[in-house]
């Protein structure tokens, strides 16, 4: 197998490119690695969204997304 | 560990230091010597009033507190040659194993009685370890210019500056601060090391376009193939929160070096930084 894994600059290249894969995916599986949420704020509008996919699909459902809009505006 | 291959490990780093001297000394000294310069050219624009108004506060401020809770003031101060360090350690990086080749000389350097995994070993030490010590020298040498100017300032002006002692001290206790905030920052991005390695040992043209252009196709394959995005939420918590990369106290130095991330993120260097070991030996 080491052989094959170093047969040329190439398939090696690909060797440590799937088990970095592997690696990363098996343990983001394990530990269910999850993507922080995004929160934007400026003095004007506040957004906080806890759930992106909500926002995505808004016309279907707003309880999911919390959006204030300032006084001032009116 | 002999003496021989303590000797030989110090001609490796020794080597890649003298390669490498604009990156680890000139640039942080220029730096320094602009950001002197800037300075110097502020104070005069500013009316005198000021300045001594300026120094009283200073000499005040600092006065008879602790040092090392002043230091983090001065390490904020600092990170214009943080950001120095990581560009010139991200551009030696990419060059060193590429360049080898490119310039042939990685026949000379085979040819020596040193194996590939201790060349590669050096350029890992050699950002993690040595560069920031130059780097700490410039800012010392600065914070000591800077202390005597001022000083000169306060003689002149009449101004009582014992004060000021102590905000050297505080200065040159957050050079201890910014050390080990590179060191820590360095063993945090060493997957990014080894990937940057790996790619130094296998591109045969610009290392640097395939390091980003594998990484984002890697990305969308593991959306592709296993339709997740633990890669990306990997990266991301290791990339976005700037306090990862800064030491504010330093009885926090144990639980941010033993900690499961950084573990983890070392074992993922170690994979990447293998590959780029036995990828030195195709020099074609």
């Amino acid at each position: 197998m080491k052989r094959y894994i170093l047969k040329n600059r190439f398939t090696l290249l690909l060797t440590v490119l799937v088990a970095y894969m592997v690696v990363l995916v098996t343990e983001g599986a394990i530990t269910g690695r999850k993507a922080q949420f995004v929160d934007f704020e400026n003095p004007f509008f506040d957004l906080n969204v806890n759930n992106i996919e909500a926002l995505m699909n808004r016309g279907e459902s707003r309880d999911d997304v919390r959006v204030n809009v300032r006084e001032n505006f009116r | 560990m002999d003496k021989f291959a303590v000797l030989q490990f110090y001609a490796l780093l020794k080597r890649e230091f003298l390669e490498h001297r604009n990156l680890f000394l000139g640039a942080p000294a220029v730096l320094a010597f602009l950001i002197l310069v800037a300075a110097v050219w502020v104070a005069s624009q500013v009316d005198s009033a000021i300045i001594v108004e300026g120094l009283e506060y200073l000499a005040v401020l600092f006065d008879g507190l602790s040092p090392f809770d002043m230091a983090p003031f001065f390490l904020l101060l600092s990170i214009p040659f943080m950001m120095t360090l990581y560009v010139c350690c991200l551009i030696y990086l990419v060059n060193t194993l590429f360049q080898d080749r490119k310039e042939m000389s990685v026949l000379f350097w085979q040819s020596m009685p040193v194996s590939n995994f201790q060349t590669v070993l050096a350029k890992l030490v050699t950002v993690i370890v040595v560069a920031p010590i130059f780097y700490v020298a410039i800012i010392f040498c600065l914070y000591l210019v800077a202390i005597i100017w001022l000083a000169i300032l306060g003689f002149t002006n009449g101004v009582a500056i014992a004060g000021i002692g102590w905000m050297f001290l505080a200065a040159l206790a957050s050079l201890i601060l910014i050390y080990f905030s590179s060191f820590i920052a360095s063993l945090w991005l060493f997957p990014t090391l080894g990937w940057l390695l790996l790619f130094s040992a296998f591109a045969r043209k610009t290392p640097l376009l395939w390091a980003g252009g594998v990484f984002i196709l890697v990305g969308f394959l593991e959306s592709f193939l296993f339709g997740s995005e633990y890669l990306a939420n990997w990266v991301q918590s290791r990339a976005t929160n700037p306090n990862q990369y800064l030491i504010f106290d330093l009885q926090t130095i144990v639980a941010r070096l033993f900690n499961y991330d950084m573990f983890f993120g070392i074992a993922i260097g170690s994979i990447l930084v293998a590959g780029a070991v036995y990828m030195r030996r195709f020099i074609d």
